[in-house]
């Protein structure tokens, strides 16, 4: 496929043209990555104590959101393909990304950490082999942890949570728990480890509970409908 | 080792997990399509996966989400 068909797919996903043809189209582009994602894959498995996951194609779902979201073509997106790596802490992290920064010719970093994308803190780095494209995200086991969390709160309640959307109450949580976070890891933080365990524990219970109830509510709103 | 995942985003839950060893990558991603599609055909939207790891334990480390609910997650320890 050419640079333009690629991108005229993307405009068709974009518009949710997500027919037969597109679907098969859109794999056929992604299984094109599967030459650089596997040299990633074995080089860092070969070469770092570390036990990355892959995901060697992004979901439609995935992709198409993006797309709507951010005004980038779809030769533009650099997590097509990707995997994870999970460290313990900050210099664990920081001592991954040195070594992939070592490890491969072409490499950009964006660090989310110092400036949280809605919260979300972590390090990517884009690998490039051959001129595509493979991510590899590094996050602690805290960034790791809010990052589940806000994908799961985007699952269950409102899919623009991630993105700095949903009620007033899941982002505070979020972006409390990030700041908090991000004080933990600096070495910096208000209060003492256990009182901050104990208020995002608690605070995390309510916004729970306040989740079932509105899933209850809603529910009980759809069985009044007429049918 | 390589996982299918067809996870159902508004339940929040995994609908079926298939497991292919590694030397089966294009069968999985066959596979990945023809369920891709067929969620299709049906008017089905839903999120289908591929992960590869050295095990299950792995991605139910670093893709928590597809295997537990939010009440499991808050019981992480900090």
């Amino acid at each position: 496929m050419t640079k333009s068909q690629i991108d005229r797919l993307g405009e068709r996903l974009k518009e949710g043209n997500l027919n037969e043809e597109n679907l098969r189209l859109l794999d056929e582009y992604r299984r094109s990555f599967s030459h650089a994602y596997e040299r990633v894959i074995n080089i860092i498995r070969q070469n770092l104590n570390l036990e990355p996951t892959g995901r060697p194609t992004k979901s439609t779902q995935s992709i198409v959101q993006k797309l709507r979201r951010e005004s980038i073509r779809l030769t533009q997106m650099q997590d097509v393909a990707g995997c994870r790596i999970t460290v313990e802490n900050v210099r664990a992290q920081e001592e991954a990304i040195r070594e992939l920064a070592t490890l491969f010719e072409k490499v950009s970093v964006s660090d989310r950490r110092r400036t949280p994308s809605h919260g979300y803190r972590a390090v990517h780095v884009v690998v490039r082999i051959d001129d595509i494209a493979v991510e590899v995200q590094v996050r602690t086991s805290l960034q790791h942890l809010w990052a589940e969390l806000s994908e799961k709160l985007a699952d269950v309640s409102v899919p623009e949570i991630k993105y700095g959307g949903g009620s007033v109450l899941e982002r505070d949580y979020l972006a409390r728990f990030s700041r908090v976070i991000a004080e933990v890891e600096i070495g910096e933080p208000e209060q003492d480890y256990p009182t901050i365990k104990r208020v995002l524990s608690d605070e995390l219970r309510t916004m729970i509970s306040y989740l079932s109830k509105l899933g209850s509510e809603r529910k009980a709103k759809q069985n009044d409908l007429p049918h | 080792m390589i996982f299918l995942i067809d996870y159902d985003r508004t339940k929040g839950e995994i609908v079926t997990l298939r497991r292919f060893d590694e030397s089966s990558k294009h069968e999985a991603a066959d596979v990945r399509l023809e369920l891709e599609l067929s969620l299709h055909r049906q008017g089905i939207d839903r999120e289908v996966v591929l992960l590869e790891a050295e095990n299950e334990q792995a991605i139910r480390k670093t893709h928590r989400r597809y295997f537990e609910n939010l009440e499991e997650l808050a019981k992480t320890e900090l």
